[in-house]
């Protein structure tokens, strides 16, 4: 049974951010809307302290620490928004809840966007975060990196040019309907059976999203940094996929799992029943609680 | 001599620390499976009870039965060294018997039921039970990690360690598949799977899918709609706002009026066909059958 609050959540994106991609809006219009949009999501809590120091050198990020003694768990997270846009205060509650669920302390990257900054501007920022917190000496056995829809391509992205550049791996990793497939012929499976059933994306400006992404580099569609879904997954390690069953971005998960498995990593999916895209960052749905319960059971098991 | 029997002893300690972390480890992936299973119950109450009895026999058969003891031993030391976690160390210890009873319970019920049960109001109360059962166990961990996980190996002398550690017991099963499979099969089989289905997931009938698919679009349509109508209050704003004479006047309420007649065509117009499409989709998927007999 999905709960009214979910339900609602549901019919209010199909109303509001699904038409606006399914509609010729400038970045800058989306970008104004989201934040007009975020104003209903509620403040992080009190007892969770942000700081700014040790920063990136291109972009904004935030530490998250929980009052209630901090183990030396970390959690690099990674927001969504098709790299473009950003709900800021949306993701920084989702990560402020999963490290009070885990007393981790949390990583938050608001890594450059496109179009002003294509494609590999983002990626460059969230392996400097990756790096930096390796360099101020948490051990990987305790770093879990995680991210949301564009957020989790960036977090597989991360840990495939991590492991290229010979980094130690991190504890695990948390895809949260990650969009992993940025190819020409992303246009089957999932992306059509669930068109009409997504209640908040729409690929009618896929095609759009692609290009501003990757400017220039356009040839790169199929490079596994960006299109994940092609990668060999060798070395990385175990990943933990949610994914809702009527998303578009569903086979995105299962595709990405399936090729993990086939070279010998740990990959488990969840497929949640008629949930929202995102539905994690809900903090007002049980549903999100549910999800961020299992998430963090999750780190618990890899990061004991 | 005394520097290296502290060194084993440190190491004693830390190698304890360890285990009860994978402990944790263990019991976070259990309370994970038992909470998908128990939203599962009405779905297949059969293969769910089964499940979850073999999870909450291996929480009393290991958790109950070692790391909780474990753990007791610890505190016991530490509150002997540490007065001020006296209260909170208590408490904990406490959870364990009022969690070990209600897991007894828990077990006891689910094999008791009969499947009618599971599906009715009983089988819900199981659930807000054992959802209850996963909200304490996880706070649980998770004070334990922030009292004594950090503070264990600063407080505790050789001594305490050499005592603590006397008697460990076995370690967690659920590390070892074959020990899993042999004593918890359907558990076993469960953990095994690398894809998790949450919420219910019966067969909606063909119809009432293709129903549903028709009123996901009826509110794509209101939709946008609703967003060309924003836009186009905006757009006509924008012009009276550039109303500079009687004439401009005139004219802009001309195209004002011309914009909002074409914007109450498409109200009309959009809907209608949504209707016809819809009717007739609906008409023909339900006399397919018929056509085919
Ligand atoms: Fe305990
Ligand atoms: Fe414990």
């Amino acid at each position: 049974m999905v709960s009214w609050q979910t339900r609602t959540a549901k019919l209010l994106s199909r109303l509001t951010i699904r038409q606006s991609l399914k509609r010729e809006l400038s970045v800058a219009d989306m970008r104004e809307r989201i934040q007009a949009m975020e104003r209903f999501f509620p403040n992080v809590p009190d007892d969770i302290r942000i700081e700014h120091e040790p920063g990136l050198n291109h972009c904004d990020a935030e530490w998250l620490t929980p009052g209630a003694g901090p183990t030396e768990r970390v959690i690099l997270h990674l927001p969504g928004g098709a790299f473009m846009t950003r709900f800021m205060r949306a993701e920084r509650l989702l990560l402020a809840r999963m490290c009070r669920a885990t007393n981790a302390r949390g990583r938050l990257v608001f890594y450059r966007l496109a179009p002003e900054n294509p494609y590999p501007a983002g990626l460059d920022d969230c392996l400097e975060a990756y790096q930096q917190i390796l360099d101020l000496g948490t051990p990987p056995e305790h770093l879990v990196i995680s991210g949301m829809s564009a957020g989790g391509c960036l977090a597989l992205a991360v840990l495939l040019k991590a492991r290229d550049l010979g980094l130690p791996m991190p504890a695990g990793a948390l895809l949260m309907s990650p969009a992993a497939d940025m190819t020409e012929e992303s246009t089957d499976g999932s992306r059509v059976s669930n068109a009409a059933r997504d209640a908040v994306l729409s690929l009618e400006r896929g095609d759009d999203i692609r290009r501003l992404y990757l400017g220039e580099h356009i040839e790169l569609a199929n490079h596994p940094y960006i299109s994940p879904v092609l990668a060999d997954y060798t070395g990385l390690p175990p990943l933990f996929f949610q994914v809702s069953g009527s998303e578009i971005l569903l086979d995105d998960s299962h595709r990405c799992a399936q090729r993990a498995r086939a070279c010998g990593v740990s990959a488990e999916i969840e497929v949640w029943d008629r949930m929202p895209h995102g539905w994690q960052a809900l903090s007002f749905a049980p549903e999100s609680g549910r999800a961020i319960a299992r998430l963090a059971d999750f780190i618990r098991e890899r990061c004991p | 001599m005394s520097i290296q029997t502290s060194e084993k002893s440190s190491n004693r300690g830390q190698t304890f620390m360890r285990t009860l972390r994978q402990d944790h480890a263990g019991l976070s992936r259990i309370m994970r499976e038992i909470d998908t299973q128990a939203h599962r119950l009405a779905e297949d109450s059969e293969g769910a009870r089964a499940i979850l009895v073999d999870a909450f026999r291996y929480l009393l058969r290991y958790h109950h039965a070692f790391h909780h003891p474990r753990e007791d031993r610890l505190f016991a030391r530490i509150r002997a060294r540490d007065e001020a976690l006296d209260q909170t160390l208590q408490q904990l210890s406490h959870e364990h018997e009022t969690g070990e009873q209600e897991t007894r319970r828990l077990a006891e019920d689910l094999a008791r039921a009969s499947n009618k049960e599971l599906v009715g109001e009983c089988g819900a109360e199981l659930v807000d039970r054992i959802n209850d059962y996963l909200r304490h166990t996880r706070t649980h961990m998770r004070h334990e990690e922030t009292v004594f996980y950090s503070r264990a190996e600063q407080v505790l002398s050789d001594e305490d360690w050499l005592d603590i550690i006397a008697d460990d017991g076995p370690d967690d099963p659920i590390t070892d598949i074959r020990t899993m499979r042999a004593s918890y099969p359907a558990l076993a089989r469960s953990l095994d799977e690398p894809t998790s289905h949450l919420g219910l997931h019966r067969p909606e009938h063909s119809s009432s899918h293709e129903l549903r698919l028709q009123m996901l679009a009826l509110t794509d349509l209101y939709g946008g709609l609703m967003h060309e109508a924003i836009d186009l209050t905006r757009t006509h704003f924008q012009r009276l706002k550039s109303v500079r004479d009687p004439v401009s006047l005139m004219r802009t309420a001309g195209t004002i009026y011309a914009d909002n007649l074409r914007f109450a065509g498409q109200c009309v117009t959009r809907p209608s066909r949504w209707a016809i499409n819809t009717g007739a989709g609906l008409i023909v998927g339900w006399l397919k059958p018929y056509m085919k007999q």
